[in-house]
């Protein structure tokens, strides 16, 4: 892969990825030297610098490794507060922040977690930028 | 002068000064007129002294200013020199330094400004939280809704799941932060609190709560960095910068191993080789306790504490776990209780270690104390770390 190639249609950049999410496929950048995977998918390894990455598909099942709720949302969030959100460990060894369908109560580190997509509100697409406006927005539910 | 190759000055911090921090009335570039003038007050004009300035600045959102490297050596009289503002995050000022320690130590100026200012109750507090949020990834973070304290919550949460710390630890380094505030008049809250107030507070992001987080606030700092010549030509108490050590790291938390602050460990690291010394050596460390949790992880990235006992940061060194030095935590009261606004706050802690080493630190000084760590971090946690070693002339 050259990097002198990228276009939208690439899923090494934010369109490419998030086209490819709007159809329920979460991409991922693997590593070809080290198989660090990265979330989203760029043109450099960070773990060894290596810019042999490749893209592959990525399992949308995962487990909580850390969460907490926001209380004191920014503004264009209020009217969902408080929210959960966390950081899950996928399957295949990336690790992604999203928001967990679940109030904080009912989540605990280790719980199995299935990644799904959505398309933006109507307040998403306010605060999104121009190009952000049609992007999915992933949400974490539990199994 | 040594012969055979070209002499590097040594830079050393030659003055100080700071505005009131807090809830304020005046706008960004007044508190930095304040902060020189107190900088200012036993020196020639800034005009006859200084030959670059830079300025530490987290956000145009607060006061819809940007080029205040240009407006801040305006309003200080510095005509036709370099001035740039240097963007990091809660980073920027240490950068600022770190910009002026190059410049002298690379004999390119002889006198150097090093300021920050941040306006941050311009915006109320949802502006604060809103501008604070641009530190985050945009892709994934932005968009999932997060904030800075829910950010530092989940490394709080997965801090409290992997070690034996509780949530009255982290309370207790709020408390610890607030008593020693208490004697520092420069201290945006100085008053001392217990540790009920702590676990009582409201919840902003569990497990952390209102008084586990560092305030909203405006300020502005100033540090004035030359050679070891210069200071002495101005009869000025001088100050060594010993060493300076920069890294960023992944800007989204997800990447990082959350609870092993790496790329605080490399910026700390990179200060100790250059200022030849080791953890040991610290007597006094400024750490960027913009949460509570903070505090614990970059006393273990700074080499102070066995990993999982850096949450011990609040007792006395005897009653420290085994292999943590004697090392004392933010005699300023940190950003908690001395206060954070955000592109002043690592000259602010340049600022506490400049007292403490010139002895005029009043009552919350450190007896004996001669070398002085600093760590002030942008982002989440260490996207971007900058730290920097100073020490007393006399630790030559
Ligand atoms: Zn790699």
């Amino acid at each position: 892969m050259t990097d002198s190639s990228l276009d939208a249609t690439d899923p090494r950049t934010l369109p490419g990825f998030f086209a490819a999410l709007a159809d329920g496929t979460l991409l991922g950048g693997v590593c070809a030297d080290c198989e660090q995977v990265l979330l989203p998918p760029r043109p450099a390894c960070y773990a060894c610098g290596s810019r042999a990455v490749t893209v592959e598909p990525q399992s949308r099942e995962g487990r909580i490794f850390s969460y907490t709720a926001v209380h004191t949302p920014p503004p264009a969030f209020a009217a969902d507060a408080p929210y959960t959100v966390a950081v899950v460990e996928l399957a295949d060894g990336g690790r992604l922040l999203g928001r967990v369908d679940a109030d904080y109560a009912d989540v605990s580190i280790g719980d199995s977690v299935e990644l799904t997509v959505r398309e933006p509100t109507a307040p998403e697409r306010e605060a999104a930028l121009d190009y952000e406006t049609d992007w999915p927005v992933h949400v974490f539910e539990q199994q | 002068m040594e012969s055979g190759y070209v002499h590097m000055p040594e830079p050393v911090i030659a003055s100080v000064g700071a505005s009131p921090l807090g809830h304020t009335d005046l706008p960004g570039r007044d508190l930095f007129s304040l902060a020189l003038a107190e900088a200012f007050d036993e020196l020639p004009a800034p005009a006859d002294l200084v030959e670059a300035m830079y300025v530490g600045n987290q956000s145009e959102s607060y006061e819809h200013q940007i080029m205040y490297g240009t407006l801040l050596a305006e309003w200080a009289g510095l005509r036709h020199v370099p001035a740039e503002r240097v963007e990091g995050c809660a980073a920027a000022g240490a950068l600022a330094l770190r910009h002026a320690v190059k410049d002298v130590r690379n004999g390119e100026h002889e006198a150097v400004l090093a300021c920050g200012v941040e306006k941050m109750t311009a915006a109320g507090t949802s502006g604060a939280t809103d501008a604070l949020s641009a530190a985050f990834d945009r892709a994934i973070e932005q968009r999932s809704g997060v904030t800075a304290p829910s950010q530092y919550a989940l490394l709080a949460q997965r801090y409290l799941h992997e070690t034996d710390a509780t949530e009255r630890d982290l309370a207790e380094i709020a408390v610890k932060n607030h008593a020693n505030a208490a004697n520092n008049p420069r201290a945006q809250f100085p008053e001392e609190i217990d540790v009920a107030t702590v676990l009582e507070s409201d919840p902003v992001a569990p497990p952390l709560k209102l008084f586990d987080c560092a305030p909203v606030g405006d300020g502005a700092a100033a540090v004035l960095v030359t050679t070891p010549d210069l200071a002495a030509d101005l009869d000025r108490p001088q100050v060594r910068v010993a060493g300076s050590g920069a890294s960023a790291n992944s800007i989204a938390v997800a990447e990082r191993d959350m609870t092993e602050i790496a790329g605080a460990r490399v910026a700390a690291e990179r200060a100790y080789e250059e200022a030849g010394i080791d953890a040991g050596a610290v007597d006094i460390v400024e750490v960027h306790d913009a949460f509570t949790v903070c505090e614990a992880l970059l006393a273990e990235a700074a080499g102070f504490a066995p990993a999982g006992t850096g949450y011990q940061s609040y007792l006395p060194p005897a009653e420290r776990a085994t292999g943590w030095t004697d090392v004392q935590l933010s005699p300023s009261g940190g950003l908690k209780a001395r206060g954070h606004p955000i592109g002043a706050t690592g000259l602010l802690q340049a600022l506490e270690a400049y007292e403490q080493l010139t002895g005029t630190a009043g009552d919350r000084t450190i007896t004996d104390a001669e070398t002085a760590l600093l760590l002030n971090e942008g982002g989440v946690a260490d996207a971007v770390t900058v730290s920097h070693v100073l020490t007393t002339a006399e630790a030559r």
